[in-house]
């Protein structure tokens, strides 16, 4: 059984070294419990270097690993009457440690598993202009296709569907029959489906 | 994002004196305590089934209700042992021998109960009450050891909350089978393992949000907001 340290004082550092030099955490913890404020602010500077250097076996990036600290240390102060001054203070916080770095191990476990990190090809701009080279890349792919058309074919699919003018324009601007450029029209499609088809187009 | 030594001082100064929990057994006993005043409260009010006497003396039923009073006492237990950051996870197999000793005679009652079950075995009006026994055991004592162990939500809340919701649904169980004659051998399945089982997965699935939110809105930590690192 570990004896308590004397009924409640302020804090001296001295107060509550071990026989090795080292403060003694049980103690400290015994006292913040208390309400000794300088002996909790000794406790945390303390244990601080401790958590890190647990948090650093799990997280590479020395932010994930601050976080990971700061958890630790709020997870301490929110559970701190759960601890029982006549059990040692070590085992007690490690296990505090080690639930919240797991937790958050997890938490990016599946993070990553649903998440993609943007590479340099994946960037793009919301903005029309800065993808253009693809549409003009696609837009000269059918025009050359349609350069291709028997020419009464180019010209329906031109004036209908490039133009967008209506069957009733087209038929008086071309003199020809409304059922012939409907004909035409199909027809056009039907071999530019099959040109640009050929192309290997994805 | 706040800087580590920023983030001690914010606590130490909202560091107050902190009550230190009773050991863990003897909270389980305050649990338990409850459990017994809402049975004897439950038995006043329903009185027990009318085939208590002849029920006794069946050893079946007798073991069947000690294990399930057995598991529900145990399963308390090791939830608030488990509970506590250093507790050892090994308390959660204390519960386990009771347990299969429980389920064993819901399947044993059953294979011997299976001739007699007859055509219109469950009348609705009993369904229904043994409906309201579920909800006035196992709702107060879910609430009252969510509240508790709410400061198992950062530690390991699917562990605790699945073996305190064991225990609610054993003790659940005991009261089902003490107030009411449930003698066709489904309705004894479905009432009892199906309580059990409904219990715990519900307690398993979302005991880790409701003890987060046991523990915030119940007792927030003073001044100090959970979401410091973002």
């Amino acid at each position: 059984m570990r004896k308590r340290g004397p009924p409640l004082t302020l804090v001296s550092p001295d107060a509550v070294r071990r026989s090795d030099g080292a403060r003694d955490w049980t103690v400290l913890m015994t006292r913040a419990q208390d309400g000794d404020r300088a002996a909790y602010r000794l406790l945390l500077n303390d244990v601080t270097p401790y958590v890190r250097s647990v948090a650093a076996r799990c997280f590479s990036q020395s932010g994930d690993i601050e976080d990971a600290v700061q958890d630790v240390l709020l997870t301490l102060h929110a559970v701190r009457h759960t601890y029982d001054p006549d059990r040692p203070f070590g085992p007690w916080l490690l296990a505090i440690a080690n639930r919240r770095i797991i937790d958050r191990l997890r938490g990016e476990a599946r993070r990553r598993a649903r998440e993609v990190a943007l590479a340099a090809e994946h960037e793009t701009f919301p903005e029309v202009e800065t993808n253009l080279h693809e549409e003009h890349a696609h837009g000269r792919a059918l025009g050359e296709a349609i350069e291709r058309l028997p020419p009464d074919q180019a010209e329906a699919i031109r004036m209908l569907k490039l133009k967008e003018m209506s069957l009733k324009e087209a038929a008086s601007r071309s003199g020809r029959s409304v059922s012939a450029l409907k004909v035409a029209t199909h027809r056009a499609l039907k071999n530019l489906r099959h040109m640009l088809a050929s192309r290997g187009e994805p | 994002m706040t800087k580590t030594p920023d983030l001690i001082d914010r606590l130490v100064e909202s560091a107050g004196p902190v009550r230190r929990l009773s050991p863990p057994l003897i909270r389980a006993a305050y649990w338990l305590a409850l459990a017994v005043l809402i049975l004897v409260l439950l038995a006043l009010a329903h009185g027990l089934r009318p085939d208590i006497a002849n029920c006794l003396k069946r050893p079946i039923f007798v073991i069947g209700m000690l294990a399930a009073l057995a598991t529900g006492i145990l399963a308390s237990m090791a939830a608030f042992k488990v509970s506590l950051p250093d507790g050892q996870r090994a308390w959660m197999l204390l519960p386990l021998p009771a347990l299969a000793v429980w389920v064993s005679t819901i399947g044993y009652g059953c294979l011997t109960d299976w001739v007699s079950v007859g055509p219109n075995g469950m009348r609705v009006g009993e369904a229904m009450r043994c409906f309201a026994t579920l909800l006035l055991t196992s709702g107060p004592l879910s609430l009252v050891m969510l509240f508790m162990l709410r400061y198992a939500a950062p530690l390991r809340p699917v562990a605790v909350s699945a073996t305190g919701g064991l225990a609610t649904a054993a003790f659940t169980a005991f009261a089902l089978s003490l107030f009411h004659d449930l003698d066709a051998s489904i309705m004894v399945i479905l009432w009892n393992l199906g309580t059990a089982a409904l219990l715990s997965a519900l307690a398993a699935l979302f005991g880790r949000r409701m003890l987060e939110w046991a523990a915030l809105r119940l007792a927030p930590p003073a001044g100090i907001s959970s979401n410091h690192t973002s």
